[in-house]
């Protein structure tokens, strides 16, 4: 081998260092807040004047006592149900569009890459004020009214389509980028057999792009996991609503008074409960861990978030 | 290499930048305000710093429930001006005013109005309207801004909490939340003060309330005990309870009535705020209608506000 | 060639699919304009309030950007080239601010600012690193590192590398390979890397709502400033402020298509 031993080590540790400043950067970031679930003496005096009563016995425990409280459990699952529900629905469109995408010719379509890349480095500010601008005016709030309900405010639709709005672009680039990268020719094959063009799909290029496929959907499920402020400038939060505001289906779904992971942390962080905050945000912490070790460990290759 | 030397340049010429912007030299008081003063304590500041060019004023904006988390764990700040004398109270139960006299440094108050979308589709007229089924009232979190309590007390002293409650559509954190959903016609009605309704005059219908329903909010003003710069800051504080800044205030809709009568819930008494509601009415109609003549006897000192807000199409400038 | 098959419903499917899916993405993002008007556009846009802010933005993104670089190509390079022990669990870690909520990293911001070394420099040089625009920097220096590194080790790993070995044999020093053979081909990938990460600087605010303070002018960038805005009920300077976003990262992405061309990672 060429050169000699010290230059190659000295090589070697100068870009492990940087990689592993990056890797203590962020284990930093994240454990030494584990402190921060501890309940502090300030913070019990400062609730005393700011809390209204109800919760301060809860609040001032370990970790703000978040496994005892039920809006955590209710908060917990209508991000589940609503993540869950966004993926299927991205899957489902999104597959068909990326494909299409992918293989057939559509005119602009370096103007529609240009859009859906360009949709995932803008602001979430900027998307949550196109959502409000769009269905508050215009032909859709006509339609809201005919429907008669209204899609701003609300768990289902406007919770569903806040998510979707980002994690269909991500999932959608994963999913092009696999088609793009089994050979049409595979499909041409088939159908030059004689099979339909939905079987030579199904048949075909399907199983060929299955690990991309699954790449995908992890990657629309994460990033619906951590949409944040689409959601809070389309719904807003819904804890202090009366119980009565909620339809059926969502209190039998366990979901009403209840707010989205991600705006949770954010309020319970502003009002001065930071160890509920923290906690919450480690839970979320913790979803986002180990859907990123699963992405790894399979073996995605060329996705980026 | 061409690489290298480029982002080398770059790094240089960045860690200047950041070096020199870190030593301005200069003064800045820091200055927690509520969200719904914001209007007037910016032209506040434009005014302050062009009489004293060595100070400068930041203001931190939050809701007015969330000023005791951070001075708390920032202490920091040297002015504190929050929506409701409730809040600041909190903070001098906390240690962090301690020179606050209730008699002298209120240098104005706001006034509750109702407002409804543009049109006023379910036709609100006065409070117990709110209580009527199917109309969709947006309600503050009390915990977060001090419009919350008042609508507590206001729709409790009317004896319809319950029934106003069921109607809730959305639970404000702050009050411009509140001015955004009734523009953008989320909600149907609500209340606000009248200096959050004068930002949204083209697209809202503004609707006085009754004397006895009327609430008049005491708006302090006080120097934290951590202030850095606590000459700066007692005249900033001087200057806003002067007559000038009493006046900047009245041009943004607050009332600046040295007297006004209250109960002891602090709602009105009689009619001596009438006239600024008088003028606030005036003002939505000549913002949307440009026959409506814009002069001091029809709307008053609101007379920039209108004539800034008929400039653009959409509000909000 | 043409194939004539059965079975035509599937192409018809997907593209209507992805035609409706377009125009409603296409509406979304010109919402705004469409709400606010040309007149109103024309108003906002000459006023220098906008443009304070969108100066703050570029030059907080570029700056962050530049360290996020010096950092982002080294360890992006160890991350595609070497094989240590751990190697997933260390490369979720690493990702781990980039996959989870910007909120959420905000407020871990804020928590680790409240302790040493951060209350060390601001108790002795008064420099307090939440309402500073120092914040601003850390909060996307943070957020980009990680993701730069990725794109980084995504764009070396098209490099085979026999080319390092060739060089090797030859008789340069690893060094010298580095930046002599490795870095002239990663090029594209580089710049096209740099233009997508100072576009995300650019538009990293919701780490900055829990971390920093909102004092106008010197820390609030645009994305900040329209919800600050937003909060203000100043709807004009809202959708005003969108669209000088909305502009800003297509013409970014644009010029990412451009010049990294074919060996674009994204």
């Amino acid at each position: 081998m060429s050169g000699n031993r010290h230059s190659r080590t000295s090589y070697n540790t100068f870009f492990y260092s940087f990689a592993g400043f990056l890797f203590l950067y962020s284990a930093y970031l994240f454990l030494s807040n584990l402190d921060q679930l501890f309940v502090t003496e300030a913070a019990i005096k400062t609730r005393e004047i700011t809390s209204w009563g109800e919760d301060r016995e809860i609040l001032n425990q370990f970790a703000g006592g978040f496994w005892k409280d039920p809006y955590f459990w209710k908060s917990l699952n209508l991000t589940l149900v609503i993540t869950l529900m966004t993926t299927f629905i991205a899957t489902i469109l999104g597959i068909p569009t990326a494909y299409a995408l992918s293989r057939y010719r559509i005119p602009g379509k370096s103007v529609v890459d240009v859009l859906f890349s360009s949709l995932m480095v803008m602001p979430g500010s900027v998307i949550g004020i196109c959502l409000i601008v769009m269905f508050n005016y215009g032909p859709l709030w006509d339609l809201q009214n005919l429907l008669g309900f209204r899609f701003g405010h609300s768990i289902f639709p406007g919770m569903l389509i806040a998510s979707l709005v980002l994690s269909f672009a991500f999932g959608m680039s994963a999913w092009k980028a696999t088609f793009d990268s089994v050979n049409p020719r595979f499909e041409q094959v088939a159908r030059s057999l004689g099979s339909t063009r939905w079987r030579a799909f199904r048949t075909v290029t399907f199983p060929l792009a299955k690990s991309g496929i699954v790449t995908g959907i992890i990657l629309a499920w994460t990033r619906a996991m951590a949409e944040f402020s689409a959601v809070l400038f389309f719904c807003g939060t819904f804890r202090e609503l009366p119980a009565s505001r909620f339809s059926n289906f969502t209190k039998f779904l366990q979901m009403d008074q209840a707010d989205w992971l991600s705006v949770a942390v954010w309020a319970q962080v502003e009002f001065g409960n930071i160890e509920y905050g923290f906690a919450l945000a480690f839970v979320l912490v913790f979803i986002g861990g180990i859907s990123v070790y699963v992405m790894h460990r399979i073996g995605a290759k060329g996705y980026v978030w | 290499m061409k690489i290298i030397k480029n982002l080398a340049v770059f790094l240089v010429v960045s860690s200047i930048f950041l070096v020199t912007q870190a030593y301005g030299g200069e003064k800045s008081i820091l200055f927690h305000a509520g969200l719904g003063q914001r209007g007037a304590l910016n032209e506040i500041k434009a005014v302050f710093e062009k009489r004293h060019p060595d100070i400068k004023v930041n203001f931190s904006y939050k809701g007015s429930g969330y000023f005791i988390a951070d001075i708390t764990r920032s202490k920091q700040g040297d002015l504190f001006m929050p929506g409701e004398e409730f809040y600041l109270m909190q903070a001098v139960e906390r240690g962090f005013l301690t020179d606050y006299d209730p008699k002298t440094d209120i240098p104005a108050y706001f006034v509750t109005v109702i407002i409804t979308p543009k049109g006023n589709p379910k036709n609100i007229t006065k409070i117990e309207d709110f209580a009527r089924p199917g109309v969709r009232v947006g309600l503050g979190n009390p915990r977060s801004c001090a419009i919350g309590i008042w609508h507590q007390k206001t729709f409790k002293k009317a004896g319809i909490w319950d029934k106003v409650k069921e109607n809730a559509t959305m639970s404000a954190k702050c009050i411009p939340e509140l001015g955004n959903a009734t523009q953008h016609r989320a909600i149907d009605a609500t209340i606000v003060w009248g200096t959050t309704a004068v930002l949204y005059l083209r697209d809202v219908e503004i609707i006085p309330i009754e004397h006895k329903y009327r609430g008049i909010i005491r708006l302090p003003v006080g120097v934290l005990k951590f202030a850095r710069y606590r000459e700066e800051a007692q005249k900033l504080m001087d200057f806003i309870l002067s007559e000038e800044g009493r006046a900047i205030f009245h041009k943004h809709a607050y009332a600046v009535n040295p007297v006004i009568p209250v109960d002891k819930q602090s709602f009105c008494l009689d009619g001596t705020t009438d006239q600024d509601m008088g003028y606030l009415v005036n003002a939505a109609k000549a913002v949307k209608d440009d026959s409506f003549p814009v002069t001091k006897e029809t709307v008053g000192d609101l007379t920039e506000e209108v004539i800034r807000q008929k400039k653009t199409i959409r509000a909000g400038d | 060639m043409v194939l004539r098959s059965r079975g035509g419903w599937w192409p018809t499917l997907c593209i209507g699919i992805a035609g409706s899916i377009l125009a409603v993405y296409l509406l979304l993002v010109t919402s705004n304009w469409i709400y606010l008007g040309w007149h109103d556009t024309l108003y906002f846009f000459s006023k220098s309030r906008m443009w304070e802010r969108f100066w703050l933005t570029v030059w907080t993104a570029t700056v962050s950007t530049s360290f996020s670089l010096l950092i982002g190509i080294p360890a992006g390079y160890a991350l595609s080239r070497y094989r240590f022990p751990c190697r997933y669990l260390i490369a979720s870690v690493i990702d781990l601010p980039i996959v989870v909520s910007p909120a959420v990293v905000g407020a871990f911001l804020f928590g680790i600012t409240t302790r040493f070394p951060f209350d060390w420099i601001s108790e002795y040089y008064g420099i307090y690193i939440g309402r500073n625009v120092y914040g601003v920097l850390l909060v996307q220096f943070t957020v980009t590192a990680a993701f730069c590194a990725r794109l980084m080790k995504a764009s070396f790993d098209m490099i085979p590398t026999k080319f390092e070995i060739v060089s090797h044999s030859l008789g340069a020093s690893p060094f010298r390979t580095f930046f002599k053979v490795v870095l002239p081909m990663a090029k594209n990938g580089i710049i096209a890397s740099m233009i997508v990460v100072w576009a995300r600087a650019a538009a990293e605010w919701e780490g900055l709502m829990l971390f920093v303070g909102a004092t106008e002018g010197k820390t609030d960038i645009m994305p900040f400033a329209i919800y600050l805005d937003w909060n203000g009920g100043m709807m004009g300077w809202v959708t005003s402020m969108s669209i000088v976003c909305i502009l800003m990262a297509i013409s970014a992405i644009s010029a990412m298509k451009i010049i990294g061309g074919k060996s674009n990672v994204w």
